[in-house]
């Protein structure tokens, strides 16, 4: 039985590719995507070319401070119901920094996104937490 | 049997009209529950022109159910023909108000009927006490203010009248309209599609739901607090220091806010901070609900808008009208040019127009009933 | 017709004591101590007025300046002068500075400014002298020692060597949170001007320090910091009264170390969060600091706001006038012997925008 399954595993192992396995090198590089995705959201923080006025988000919330992602969704009295995290960002740029709704596929907002998590990292979930 | 009926039958009425689509439960005070019967009398004391000094003026005169339980007026006319400084807030949905008056200054419905009695340019009673006397007089009243409160008529107080009256006002709300139908009931062609176009305006573009707040469920359209958006307060900016400085000390010896603020225009736009005295609250106004608004015309504290056009356009222009005439220091914060089109402003005044609620609809020439009309008459 | 002060109270024939505003009830509350005037003055900073190109600029921070000069020319009594706590431009250029001297001139009180690292390290503070004068001073009133401090040098190397050009040197320095900034610093000589001006005022005079950086140690990622805060502090310790009143902050803060207190100035062009809420920081407030309230996020001049300060027998109540929040006064409590805020101090008090981020 055992020299079976024995057998079986050195076919897998010769196998290339597997639709459920991932290795080290796959982590790596996955991690360093998303860093690299980070870093563009923290150069647009702190840019002015979101806005037509010259402010920056990074101006009111330094190291994404006071962005609070782990309590969205939420209600959002500026949208007048439960809204998402990107709806707010998007309520940034139109209105402190006077710009243009960024679409929530933009790779804009996932950078702004991952930036502003990732300054967050660690902290529990509070989901509506007003 | 038949009087019990017709008692159960309004209650039951007064319920099924309770709950509105698009409106929360009416708050009410434990010290006031409100019973038919304390409706019925408060509807009768609004409507006693006796309790003014010409015997001509009632609450209704300047909040007539005919007309949204407004006057139609820039500034409300009393005893006399004399008339105030203040456009007359629409009753309807004022059960929802945290404050009552445009300058907050009552706290209550119950507390704001006590006013405009011993105003002297609205109903001008020598006192509270005149009114009881009338009432004490009344053996209709009498009967009725028994079978309320269960007092005799020597024990009939002013509070007993705006207890009633204030039972009677909050009954008087109103949501279903187009809008609730489309937003909270799922109707999708409720509304036009100028209209959404403009609740979408209303809620991006044009910055309006910042105070004209609404609900994941319901939608009051006010914040309940007060804000300078440019009104009054522009046409006096070189004078606001010299008159808040004498406003404040007139207050500390001992002057009447409520006649002060009503007797003369320029006091009038000096707002909130006429009953709080912070700096900070100098031409701030409070944020009016808009349901009803097409039917509630003019516009703002001071009657002085007269359209819903005219309204978004003083908004666009950042608080000013025209467009380049210099912003007061004091503004709000949220004030700013908006640099709307004029497709914009149009679907915003279309959108505003939805929030008729049914019972106080005015035909128009446009919206999809109309639409309906048209297209029979072809 | 202008009315003068005078002939406005006597016209009104109104003794303002008892009036509405809250001045006169900070006075009451701290009873009848003997010595030294009592006075106020107004408190206004971190305006960062910031140009767009040519003669736009920010109108959220235009507004909210304008906004605090005017209310400050309604104050009743009025105070006996203005402080500027230092930011006045964004970028330090000369249409900021302009554009902001422009708003500050309506003031109708004998301004005091205080230099911020805005409006410094474009051209380090050239311009600023010739619309304000000296980077720091001193000045008596009223029997209390003022002093004005530049808190926001930073070491030589940073200002003078590490920077291409004076612009970018600048952007550098205006990023809160910029990992290429310097901390802020008295720096040995104004220390040692400080020494000898303090030398020869008598230890129980009271002594109100004007300072832009805190003077403090709270979060040096964010700058919240002055980086010889310890001999600053060591240089004032020995006097009975000591008040230090800082801006940079952008938030409500306030704390007692030894004999001295100090008070934070709000902004009126925008709030910074508090560092605890920069999950990576680990920093903190000052533990005694209730935060300010933050009632509605999205209202332009929420946490924004400008101060007046009472002077009574050498110790100062700051009030806070905080737009479309509650105001609120923080003030020398004698018992305690440090700052604290008269409605909110203890838990039980606290109101939710206080909680809210």
């Amino acid at each position: 039985m055992r020299r079976v399954f024995l057998a079986v595993l050195g076919v897998a192992a010769c196998t290339v590719v597997h639709a459920d396995e991932f290795t080290e090198a796959d982590l790596e590089r996955w991690a360093a995507q998303f860093e690299s995705v980070a870093q563009e959201g923290r150069r647009l923080w702190t840019s002015p070319e979101l806005g037509t006025n010259g402010v920056a988000c990074g101006q009111c919330h330094p190291n994404a401070a006071n962005t609070h992602p782990e309590t969205y969704p939420k209600f959002q009295k500026q949208l007048g119901r439960v809204a998402q995290m990107w709806e707010m960002v998007n309520w940034c740029i139109r209105n402190p920094l006077e710009g243009q709704d960024l679409d929530p596929g933009d790779a804009r907002m996932t950078a702004l996104l991952a930036y502003i998590a990732k300054e967050r990292r660690g902290v529990a979930l509070e989901p509506g937490k007003h | 049997m038949r009087w019990m009926l017709l008692l159960v039958s309004l209650g039951a009425a007064w319920h099924a009209a309770a709950q509105p689509l698009g409106l929360p439960p009416v708050p009410i005070p434990e010290d006031n529950p409100i019973t038919p019967a304390k409706v019925a009398l408060g509807e009768r004391l609004f409507n006693d022109v006796r309790f003014s000094s010409t015997g001509a003026v009632s609450c209704a005169t300047c909040h007539a159910p005919a007309t949204a339980f407004t006057d139609a007026r820039q500034v409300s006319v009393g005893i006399n023909g004399l008339t105030g400084t203040r456009n007359a807030p629409t009753v309807v949905n004022a059960a929802y108000n945290a404050t009552q008056f445009w300058d907050g200054r009552s706290p209550s419905l119950e507390d704001q009927a006590l006013h405009p009695i011993v105003n002297p340019v609205e109903m001008a009673m020598p006192s509270h006490d005149a009114v009881l006397e009338i009432i004490r007089a009344d053996r209709e009243y009498t009967r009725a203010f028994r079978n309320v409160f269960d007092v005799r008529p020597e024990q009939i107080r002013i509070e007993h009248v705006t207890k009633a009256i204030a039972a009677f006002e909050r009954t008087q709300v109103a949501g279903d309209s187009p809008f609730d139908r489309w937003y909270f009931g799922g109707e999708d062609d409720a509304i036009s599609d100028a209209a959404k176009r403009g609740f979408d305006v209303f809620l991006t573009d044009g910055r309006c739901v910042s105070c004209h707040t609404i609900e994941q469920d319901h939608a009051l359209f006010t914040d309940h607090r007060f804000h300078n958006i440019g009104i009054g307060v522009n046409a006096m900016q070189d004078r606001i220091g010299e008159l808040a400085k004498a406003f404040l000390v007139a207050k500390a010896q001992g002057i009447d806010v409520d006649a002060a603020v009503l007797s003369d225009p320029d006091t009038s736009h000096l707002g909130r901070f006429a009953v709080t005295g912070d700096l900070s609250e100098i031409g701030a106004f409070k944020t009016p609900t808009l349901r009803n608004v097409a039917v509630t015309a003019p516009y703002m504290h001071d009657g002085s808008l007269a359209t819903l056009r005219e309204v978004v356009e003083h908004y666009n222009n950042g608080g000013v009208i025209p467009a380049d005439a210099p912003v007061n220091h004091y503004l709000s914060g949220g004030i700013r040019p908006l640099n709307l089109t004029e497709q914009q402003i149009d679907d915003l005044v279309t959108f505003m127009e939805s929030l008729t609620s049914p019972q106080f609809a005015v035909p128009t020439t446009s919206g999809p009933v109309a639409a309906l009309d048209r297209r029979e008459e072809q | 017709m202008k009315m003068n002060r005078r002939g406005f109270l006597q016209r009104s024939g109104a003794a303002m004591a008892g009036s509405i505003l809250p001045v006169s009830l900070v006075k009451l509350a701290f009873g009848q101590e003997q010595g030294g005037q009592d006075f106020t003055f107004a408190y206004i900073s971190d305006s960062h007025i910031q140009q767009i190109s040519g003669a736009r600029f920010v109108r959220n921070w235009d507004q909210g300046l304008k906004r605090a000069v005017a209310e400050a020319n309604l104050l009743e009594p009025a105070p006996d002068f203005v402080v500027f706590g230092g930011d006045l431009a964004q970028l330090g250029t000369k249409a900021e500075l302009d554009h902001g001297a422009e708003m500050l001139s309506a003031l109708r009180y004998p301004l005091y400014c205080v230099m911020g690292e805005h409006d410094y390290y474009l051209d380090l503070g050239e311009y600023w002298s010739e619309l304000f004068g000296d980077h720091y001073y001193s000045f008596d009133h009223k029997g209390v020692h003022f002093v004005v401090l530049n808190s926001i040098l930073t070491y030589d190397e940073w200002t003078y060597e590490r920077w291409e050009t004076p612009e970018r040197r600048m952007l550098e320095m205006a990023g809160l949170d910029n990992p290429n900034g310097s901390p802020f610093m008295v720096g040995e000589r104004q220390r040692e001007w400080l020494r000898n001006d303090l030398a020869n005022v008598p230890r129980s005079t009271p002594i109100v320090v004007l300072s832009h950086s805190p003077l403090q140690k709270i979060y040096k990622g964010w700058n919240f910091w002055t980086e010889d805060a310890e001999e600053v502090q060591a240089i004032l310790a020995p006097f009975e009264k000591v008040t230090v009143l800082y801006g940079h902050v952008h938030q409500i803060q306030y704390n007692q170390i030894g004999s001295i207190s100090f008070h934070s100035a709000m902004a009126t062009a925008w709030p910074w969060p508090y560092p605890s809420t920069y999950a990576q920081s680990g920093a903190y407030v000052p533990v005694m600091t209730v935060p300010m309230n933050r009632a509605d996020p999205f209202n332009e001049r929420d946490a924004t706001g400008w101060q007046f300060v009472d002077v009574h027998t050498g110790r100062v109540a700051v009030n806070y006038t905080l737009y479309d929040n509650k105001n609120r006064t923080v003030a020398f409590n004698a018992a305690t012997g440090r700052p604290e805020d008269m409605e909110y101090q203890h838990p039980p008090r606290r109101i939710p925008p206080q909680a809210h981020y």
